[in-house]
């Protein structure tokens, strides 16, 4: 590695040393506790796969290049010299840490290991090793915002033929089945893109009456799974844009976990409210807006809590009070919200497809083994990551289990008035 | 009269959900030559707004879209 990148590397390291990720640093007693709770090290005991391994390298060069014993006598302080080879093993621990945080319950401490995980995500792209892939999505979502005349009526007659669909789940009549582009509505919804994150919440919102209309925009953030604090700023503000210039009073995020975090928790005060789509499908229930048709879906009923919506969100009553709607067979994994096993797709994993395969399938199968135990032949979740890669493990580990969106089983339910 | 455009790879992306379309096709397009054409087919409405976005970001052109039912065809010629 060159002078001259190692220095602008060193740079990126430093822009992200405020005081809590110092504590972070320079806080750990090797007590172990993480690697116990990492779903991975679950899986599969091995020492690379543990929380306190993957930050130990981002700890021994904050050590070498950011303490003075470090820099006097690195020798002394078991200090790491940023290189190429250093390089290969922040790559190999950022992209083996899904972000899930389920170490950070457990830490006695309360270290955010996913925080100390952001540094290495932040030096592979200034090192531009980054997943191509992730760089690719991200910047596609920003071209979307910057040209949206380009794609905008191709993207609207598309839409329009989803509407058969919605009539079907929803049996209503409206002059309006997919309202996009309009002002004054209630409520934004954002979804991703996909038919099936479109059709079943369009039929739920005609369902209650809402006045609401559909973004142009998706909801994942690519610039989160790859740890680029810009390029997630920029995806977030094309949908904040939306919502203010159709002066929409909420902002409802479909079932993506990373999407409904990044839009709630980390672009600040807006002029509008942000909400998960389950908060909203409660409300609707609590409110008499919908009604479901309860054991509509046969068979025992297990959640999978997505980590960004119910550890890192706090979406953790209201899937569980709408599956009371929904199934008098609901069986709780255990353990369950907070402290749920992460099923090893999130952090961009699943985005990665063939790249990460074997590694989401040996670390699956802590999460395997708990749907396995709950006998379910339905597993709901509410997170497009989360689906994906349950899916991936159903056909692996033979689960014989249906993988729904909640969404679409509480659209399946509705009773038309 | 329109001119008939040479296909040279077809990737039929049908039922996958976004963004696993456009991954493909990112990683498809490489497989043929500067200049060729690939031939891409999606279910997926998202596609309509992600596959132009990428064209631009990569620097590739869209040649041509089709929509018809529930099938979108892209013609898509590979420039960088």
């Amino acid at each position: 590695m060159d002078k001259e990148k190692k220095k602008k590397l060193l740079e990126l390291f430093g822009s992200k040393l405020d005081r809590p990720m110092r504590y972070y640093l320079d806080t750990c007693t090797r007590c172990g506790f993480c690697n116990e709770a990492c779903f991975a090290y679950a899986s599969v005991p091995k020492a690379e796969y543990t929380p306190s391994w993957r930050a130990e390298i981002l700890r021994k060069i904050y050590k070498r290049h950011f303490t003075i014993g470090g820099r006097l006598f690195p020798s002394l302080v078991e200090g790491l010299e940023l290189s190429d080879e250093t390089m290969d093993l922040l790559y190999k621990a950022a992209y083996s840490c899904t972000g899930c945080r389920r170490c950070m319950m457990y830490c006695p401490f309360g270290i955010d290991t996913q925080a100390i995980q952001s540094i290495a995500k932040l030096l592979l792209i200034g090192n531009e090793k980054e997943p191509e892939v992730l760089s690719m999505l991200a910047d596609a979502s920003i071209e979307k915002g910057k040209s949206l005349d380009l794609f905008k009526d191709s993207f609207m007659e598309g839409i329009k033929r989803l509407e058969n669909q919605i009539i079907t789940k929803w049996k209503g009549e409206s002059h309006e089945i997919i309202p996009i582009d309009r002002e004054g509505a209630n409520l934004l919804y954002v979804a991703l893109a996909g038919a099936h994150s479109i059709v079943p919440a369009a039929s739920i919102f005609n369902a209650a009456k809402e006045n609401w209309t559909l973004s142009f925009f998706e909801a994942v953030n690519f610039g989160a799974f790859v740890g680029d604090p810009t390029k997630t700023q920029l995806i977030a503000k094309r949908i904040i844009d939306e919502a203010i210039r159709l002066k929409v009073k909420e902002v409802i995020i479909c079932e993506c976990g990373t999407a409904f975090r990044v839009m709630r928790h980390l672009i600040g005060e807006q002029p509008f409210r942000v909400s998960h789509i389950l908060e909203v499908i409660t409300r609707y229930i609590n409110e008499g807006k919908i009604e479901l048709q309860k054991d509509r879906a046969n068979g025992i009923m297990t959640y999978h809590d997505p980590c960004q919506a119910a550890r890192n969100g706090g979406i953790i009553e209201e899937p569980r009070y709408v599956l009371q709607h929904l199934t008098s067979h609901f069986k709780e994994m255990t353990p369950s919200r907070e402290y749920n096993w992460c099923c090893g797709g999130g952090g961009g994993l699943v985005a990665l497809d063939d790249e990460t395969e074997e590694f989401r399938e040996e670390t699956g199968k802590t999460k395997a083994n708990q749907i396995k135990e709950t006998g379910a032949t339905i597993v709901a979740t509410a997170c497009e990551n989360c689906h994906t890669q349950l899916k991936f493990l159903g056909e692996k580990y033979n689960l014989g289990a249906k993988i729904e969106f909640l969404t679409n089983l509480v659209a399946n339910s509705l009773v038309l008035h | 009269m329109t001119e008939e455009i040479k296909v040279d790879k077809t990737m039929d992306l049908k039922g996958l959900p976004c963004p696993q379309p456009v991954i493909k096709v990112s990683k498809g397009i490489k497989e043929i030559a500067v200049g060729q054409v690939l031939e891409a087919v999606t279910t997926d409405p998202g596609s309509l707004s992600d596959f132009p976005a990428w064209a631009r970001t990569s620097g590739n052109e869209i040649l041509k879209t089709d929509q018809d039912s529930d099938v979108i065809r892209f013609l898509i010629k590979r420039v960088k």
